[in-house]
């Protein structure tokens, strides 16, 4: 979801202009150079502080010691324990492949196919199609988790209920979402939005002309998609392949709601039980040796990734005056297309939504007329009558609102000093800011743990270390603001400068109002990215700082399924008119149609 | 070999329907060279888009040597592949992920027998030859400059041997200097390959110099076609006249016909001249008088020889080769281009020696309607 941003940010950079780097030291000022100082300090540290805390705990033991405790001390155990386990190569690392493979298959094939449909063919609709997409994108994984358990669970999933009644079968199954097929199917469709966006913008933004020229050559139009489409997007479609293992990858939400039942781990989830063990104290030790070469991992992806986006950005060759590109004329495809767009409606945005409210008014009965005289609003009442429900309501907001506005105004700092300065070091700032991409939340989360318990005041367990954990993802707001930045050119600063205006003021007239639309952008997609966390807060919880999310999962797993699907719907309410404000901001789409 | 008939081309678009070519007929003979011309959005690159068979008309019909290629009253119509062209786009459209001798050997690896591999390579490589590119046979695409990219996209579109050749504003991408150089050598090598050519431009000058027919298009229709001299010694009407070179235009008024010709009193008391009158114009009636600078000489004295219009001297401006002279006659600017010799001040009287041979008359239009 972080990521999203890149989808944009690949089409801004494409007109690069040279830009006169570096000005004269003189001219910033005291204040000016206050302002990059604090701000570079800021984003090393919500980067690297956690980072390195981890990286050390994975060396200090025992392993139930925090590492600077009284009596921790230098060790290699955990690695030990961790690497000798054979259950690590038996099942969590095989399990981890068969969920990350099998989920971004399921993704891609669904998502390709969908942007194909809206950005190529004369599919009817495509406006609506492309916002409907969009629904999921912003409801919390843990929510879309929880729905496919109230769909396909074996005993009470609707779809269960169903197919038994129509085939008379007995009083189990016969599907069965505890699997891992479950697990890929559900974490598959619920990642299809991402990667829809990443792809509907490659295609867009590939010029018609090539495959024209394909055509008028002699070739017809299967040969033209074989041998001009595909290797001319290839870049532009690995690139979004590698993110797509990336956030599969870090996933924590499907593991924990449907692998944990199922009895299946992966990477994620045994960091997490490695810090909840059922009888035990937390092993910070182990989890962190658990993590490390989680996070290469992540990190290699993603310099694969940007090396993958260079070499699409080289292959963009001249464009005319952009002619709308001939749409594919669907035919006698039409119908299986339009069936498929509403198979995929149903799956990933109305049934979800509808099974929710049902089962927040109705708990997990069946939907039938019977049952509606059994409506009971006692999940919302309960809900409303608890204190905690409307502090995770300010929470959730609060949290999601700092840590975006922290971040956008860190990032735009950092922007202008890596693209406008010859500041030493700033290819440092430059690397590690884009490095926060690689870090999976899971090891953002225990990171962060692992150094506000060690720090010596007593922060842990507040709103604030939340707001201080979502902040380290950085690259989100200098990327957007970086690619927005190459646009305006070197000259309109110093126009300011020549005019008499200083440092502050210039960046106050001139950069910040041109940087306006993508500072507004970055603020809404880090502001649903918080809204839709789950992973953080829950590693971090504690009595005071809960969020929706994780309160949503709290009375889920005690059995208070109304009031979960209560937590629910409200979240999906409060989820539906950001969908516009996004599309208003973000995803502006220039000249659609 | 070329046989566009009442081609129409209309758009669905939110705003409802538009008619991007309204009418559209030509015919280009065998192995000659045709140029669309016309300001952006006059359908130019819509009709050639529907030659190439990348868009489907909606009305009319195309033909193609002896084969309709598009016919939609008859539900007939040749998708590109299946037609026998090659064509140069606008952005060139090299393929970024093959190299220079592959993008040149496609249309010849995509052919239905696919050709033995010796000969497709011979082939590819007389091809980017003839436009001097073999040596670079084997450089990537995305390492090419523009006027590298516009000889592969040539030779590629040659390659075939098709039966017609499309050019689609091949040298709008390049760069001034770089422009005329390509335009001679394009030039060249159309003449070379002697297939028959549709060419798509917005430029005057490029239309003049290469073509063999020039049709003017506006507004989905063609204004006036034939070959460049006489399209541009007489303009059909004052929206050719003015696209096609510079043009001055003054108001006067038929005060004797003769014949063919007559004499016309020019508006703002400059005097009366003799011009020839179209058959539709009448004694009283308010005309156009049209000329261009280039034949628009000055005398600072009257000779009174007749066919001198008076005006004063506004403004000159020395231009290396000639001098560009404006002239005030009454309250209308005309230009005149002079040998670079010529001197004279601003305020100063001169006359306009007219050649009635060099001069074209419409009747009046409305005012305010003048192109440029």
């Amino acid at each position: 979801m972080s990521q999203l941003t890149l989808s944009t940010n690949l089409q801004r950079t494409r007109a690069r202009r040279p830009v006169k780097a570096g000005r004269r030291r003189g001219e910033i000022g005291v204040v000016g150079w206050i302002v990059i100082a604090a701000a570079s300090l800021a984003a090393l540290y919500f980067i690297l502080g956690p980072l390195t805390m981890l990286v050390t705990t994975a060396f200090r033991g025992p392993q139930e010691f925090l590492p600077f405790e009284e009596g921790a001390h230098w060790t290699l155990d955990n690695l030990k324990t961790v690497y000798s386990d054979p259950a690590l190569y038996r099942t969590i690392i095989p399990n981890t492949l068969i969920f990350t493979v099998g989920s971004v298959s399921v993704t891609f094939a669904v998502a390709f196919l969908l942007a194909w449909l809206v950005e190529r063919t004369n599919l009817p609709w495509r406006n609506v199609v492309y916002t409907a997409v969009l629904f999921p994108l912003l409801v919390p994984g843990i929510v879309l988790s929880i729905t496919w358990i109230f769909l396909l669970a074996p005993n009470t999933g609707w779809i269960n209920v169903a197919l038994r009644n129509l085939l008379y079968l007995g009083d189990t199954g016969p599907l069965n979402i505890f699997s891992m097929t479950g697990m890929i199917i559900a974490q598959g469709i619920g990642l299809v939005p991402f990667v829809f966006l990443l792809l509907s913008a490659a295609l867009r933004s590939m010029n018609p002309s090539l495959e024209e020229a394909s055509n008028v050559a002699g070739a017809s139009p299967f040969k033209t998609f074989l041998r001009v489409t595909l290797p001319v997007l290839r870049p532009g479609l690995l690139a979004p392949l590698i993110l797509a293992t990336l956030v599969t990858l870090e996933q924590f939400e499907t593991p924990l709601v449907i692998g944990f039942p199922a009895r299946i781990q992966v990477f994620a989830t045994k960091i997490f039980f490695e810090l909840n063990p059922d009888s035990d104290l937390p092993a910070y030790g182990r989890a962190a040796a658990v993590a490390l070469p989680f996070l290469i991992g992540g990190i290699l992806l993603l310099f694969l990734y940007n090396y993958l986006i260079r070499r699409a950005e080289s292959f963009v060759t001249v464009t005319g005056k952009g002619f709308r590109p001939t749409r594919f004329e669907l035919g006698r495809w039409r119908i299986p297309a339009m069936i498929f767009v509403s198979v995929y409606a149903l799956f990933a945005a109305i049934l979800p939504g509808f099974v929710l409210i049902w089962a927040s008014l109705f708990g997990y009965s069946f939907p039938s007329l019977d049952v509606l005289s059994s409506i009971s609003f006692e999940g919302y009442i309960d809900l409303f009558n608890n204190y905690k429900f409307w502090l995770a309501v300010r929470n959730t907001f609060i949290v999601a609102g700092s840590s975006a506005l922290i971040v956008t105004t860190i990032g735009v700092v950092l922007a202008w000093t890596i693209l406008r300065t010859k500041l030493f070091g700033r290819s440092i700032l430059d690397f590690v800011s884009f490095l926060s991409l690689g870090i999976p939340t899971v090891i953002a989360g225990l990171a962060s743990m692992l150094l506000y318990l060690s720090v010596p005041f007593g922060i842990y367990g507040t709103v604030l270390v939340l707001v201080l954990a979502y902040s380290y993802r950085m690259a989100v707001a200098t990327r957007l603001t970086r690619a927005a930045l190459m646009q305006i050119h070197a000259e309109l600063e110093e126009a300011s400068s020549v005019a008499g205006g200083q440092w502050l003021t210039t960046i106050r007239k001139v950069v910040l109002p041109l940087l306006m639309p993508s500072l507004v952008a970055s603020f809404v997609l880090l502001f649903i990215i918080g809204f839709r966390e789950f992973t953080i807060p829950m590693i971090l919880q504690s009595t005071d700082n809960g969020v929706l999310s994780v309160m949503m999962w709290q009375a889920f797993q005690s059995g208070k399924t109304m009031q979960a699907a209560a937590v629910g719907t409200i979240i999906v309410m409060l989820v539906i008119p950001v969908i516009f404000v996004m599309r208003r901001f973000v995803l502006a789409r220039d000249g659609k149609d | 070999m070329l046989k566009v008939e009442a081609l129409e081309r209309s758009y669905e678009t939110p705003d409802g329907l538009v008619h991007a070519v309204k009418g559209v007929s030509f015919e280009v003979p065998q192995g000659s060279f045709y140029t669309l011309l016309g300001p952006s959005g006059c359908g130019k690159t819509t009709t050639l888009r529907c030659v190439a068979g990348l868009e489907q008309p909606t009305g009319g019909r195309i033909v193609i040597g002896n084969t309709v290629v598009a016919d939609p009253d008859n539900d007939v119509f040749v998708p590109a592949f299946r037609r026998d062209v090659g064509m140069v786009f606008q952005s060139y459209a090299i393929w970024p992920h093959m190299n220079v001798l592959e993008n040149v050997a496609y249309p010849l690896v995509v052919r239905k027998p696919r050709p033995p591999r010796d000969e497709i390579n011979d082939r590819a490589i007389e091809a980017l030859r003839l436009v001097g590119m073999d040596a670079l046979a084997k450089r990537s695409a995305t390492k090419l400059s523009g006027g590298q990219q516009q000889r592969v996209a040539f030779a590629r579109a040659i390659v075939r041997h098709p039966k017609l050749l499309l050019l689609d504003e091949p040298l709008s991408n390049l760069d001034a200097k770089l422009r005329e150089q390509m335009r001679f050598e394009l030039q060249e090598l159309v003449a070379r390959v002697a297939i028959t050519t549709l060419y798509v431009t917005h430029d005057q000058s490029e239309a003049l110099a290469m073509s063999d027919n020039v049709a003017v298009m506006s507004e989905g229709l063609i204004a006036q076609s034939g070959a460049p001299r006489s399209v541009y010694d007489r303009p059909a009407n004052e929206f050719v006249a003015g696209f096609l070179g510079g043009a001055n235009f003054l108001q006067a008024t038929v005060v004797e016909r003769n014949g063919v010709s007559g004499v016309v009193d020019v508006d703002g008391n400059a005097g009366r001249v003799s011009v020839p009158l179209p058959e539709s114009i009448n004694k009283g009636q308010r005309i156009e008088l049209v000329f261009r600078p280039e034949d628009a000489p000055l005398l600072f004295a009257p000779n009174g020889d007749g066919n001198q219009v008076k005006a004063s001297v506004a403004r000159l401006s020395f231009q290396g080769g000639l001098t560009e002279c404006h002239l005030k006659v009454g309250q209308t600017i005309v230009r005149s281009m002079l040998h670079p010799s010529v001197q004279a001040s601003p305020g100063a009287d001169a006359w306009i020696q007219l050649n009635p041979a060099r001069c074209v008359v419409y009747a009046a239009r409305q005012p305010g309607a003048r192109p440029n």
